[in-house]
């Protein structure tokens, strides 16, 4: 791949795509590790709060990757979290719903179908052909690799039991519609699609990613909530979040997450040491 | 089901204890290895193994080295300039090392008799 550009050589109708897609991704991951960072010090196990936190932190780790790509472009920190409009975030319903009071289930049938989409959505956002989307991804997989073993590890072990399976098709019941609206579009989809930001469609994508889901939970005794035949369109949630609608857990995470901004009365943010300082 | 965790810092290095996880099955255990284990120090490798097959033998059950006079075993014993092997070198500063604790300890214990 020779030919990447940068995302300051594209023309203005091209970056504002672009733009679209970051903020996609990056709000996915960033309020998904916030809602993961709940279970530490009681997740089942220290090692299973040791993985799960760690998880988190990856996750951070790539929103840092797209906000700092979207910094590159005139976004500030205090614009792109601290100071920005709750209903301007892009993330999915899926990640920012809480975890049902101390069910593991929950926050396992959750990473599973992030992480299957993730993965899908690096594969087609390899083929943007534009250096700050592309070159991260190589880093980003190597951990991505990761929390896919580790939910299907605990999948496995959780549906060889009868009570375990219970959560995991409760969790799989009550989180799925939510997890279709990973694949909903949002602001510049046809754009985004016109551009080639994304090598594959939203909706071959989320086609993938029903049958490698529906087949591994299936193989597993889980009853898919949606038969093969439905629209996944007819199964959407109210709030999709793609759209800048959400559910109302999600200014309430905002809120928490930005309340020590607001009562320090902070206006700039100072970045910790990173790899690139 | 408790796992030992041996870490290789790099390539050749020996494995060495790090600690334990616990974690039912081997799989398991090597997926919460690298978290616990591998996360933060430089880490090449990890060995996890069942903390049962580790099979232990301490100085109530032997004496390590025998008790009789060896002293032939020590490379400080000869008079030989070493400086021209690095690996020479260093065997013979750990062997010295060795011998000044077991003085040490020898002593230690006269005392207390």
């Amino acid at each position: 791949m020779g030919d990447l550009r940068s995302l300051a050589d594209l023309s203005d109708e091209e970056r504002t795509a672009a733009e679209a897609l970051l903020f996609r991704l990056a709000d996915d991951e960033f309020v998904l590790a916030e809602r993961y960072t709940e279970w530490q010090v009681i997740a089942p196990t220290l090692e299973s709060d040791l993985a799960l936190s760690n998880i988190a932190q990856d996750e951070l780790g790539h929103a840092r990757v797209w906000y700092d790509a979207l910094n590159r472009i005139g976004h500030t920190e205090q614009s792109l979290v601290w100071e920005r409009d709750p209903g301007s975030f892009r993330h999915s319903t899926l990640v920012e719903l809480p975890f049902e009071e101390g069910d593991w289930a929950d926050a396992i049938v959750r990473s599973y179908l992030y992480d299957v989409a993730e993965d899908l959505r690096l594969d087609a956002v390899a083929e943007s052909g534009v250096h700050e989307l592309v070159d991260p991804i190589e880093k980003l997989r190597s951990e991505e690799e990761y929390h896919l073993q580790h939910a299907q590890q605990w999948l496995e072990r959780l549906c060889d039991d009868a009570d375990g399976l219970d959560h995991v098709q409760d969790a799989t019941d009550r989180l799925f519609e939510h997890a279709l609206t990973l694949w909903v579009p949002g602001p510049e989809a046809a754009a985004i699609e016109e551009y080639g930001l994304r090598g594959d469609s939203l909706a071959s994508m989320r086609r993938q990613w029903l049958d490698t889901v529906g087949s591994f939970l299936e193989s597993l005794g889980v009853t898919m909530p949606l038969d093969p035949e439905d629209d996944p369109a007819d199964h959407r949630p109210a709030a999709v979040g793609r759209d800048g609608s959400h559910t109302d857990h999600w200014p309430r995470l905002h809120d928490d997450l930005t309340e020590t901004y607001r009562e320090l009365d902070r206006s700039d943010v100072r970045r910790l040491r990173g790899e690139s300082a | 089901m408790r796992w030992e965790v041996f870490r290789q810092d790099k390539r050749g290095d020996y494995h060495k204890h790090c600690g334990d996880i616990h974690a039912p099955d081997r799989e398991m255990a090597t997926l919460f290895a690298q978290i616990q284990h591998g996360r933060r120090m430089t880490t090449n490798s990890l060995w996890v193994v069942p903390s049962d097959e580790v099979t232990e033998i301490d100085t109530e059950d032997t004496a390590f080295g025998g008790r009789t006079d060896k002293a032939y075993r020590w490379a400080t014993t000869y008079n030989v300039d070493a400086s021209f092997a690095k690996e020479v070198e260093d065997s013979e500063k750990e062997q010295a090392a060795v011998e000044r604790e077991r003085g040490a300890t020898a002593s230690e214990g006269e005392g207390d008799d």
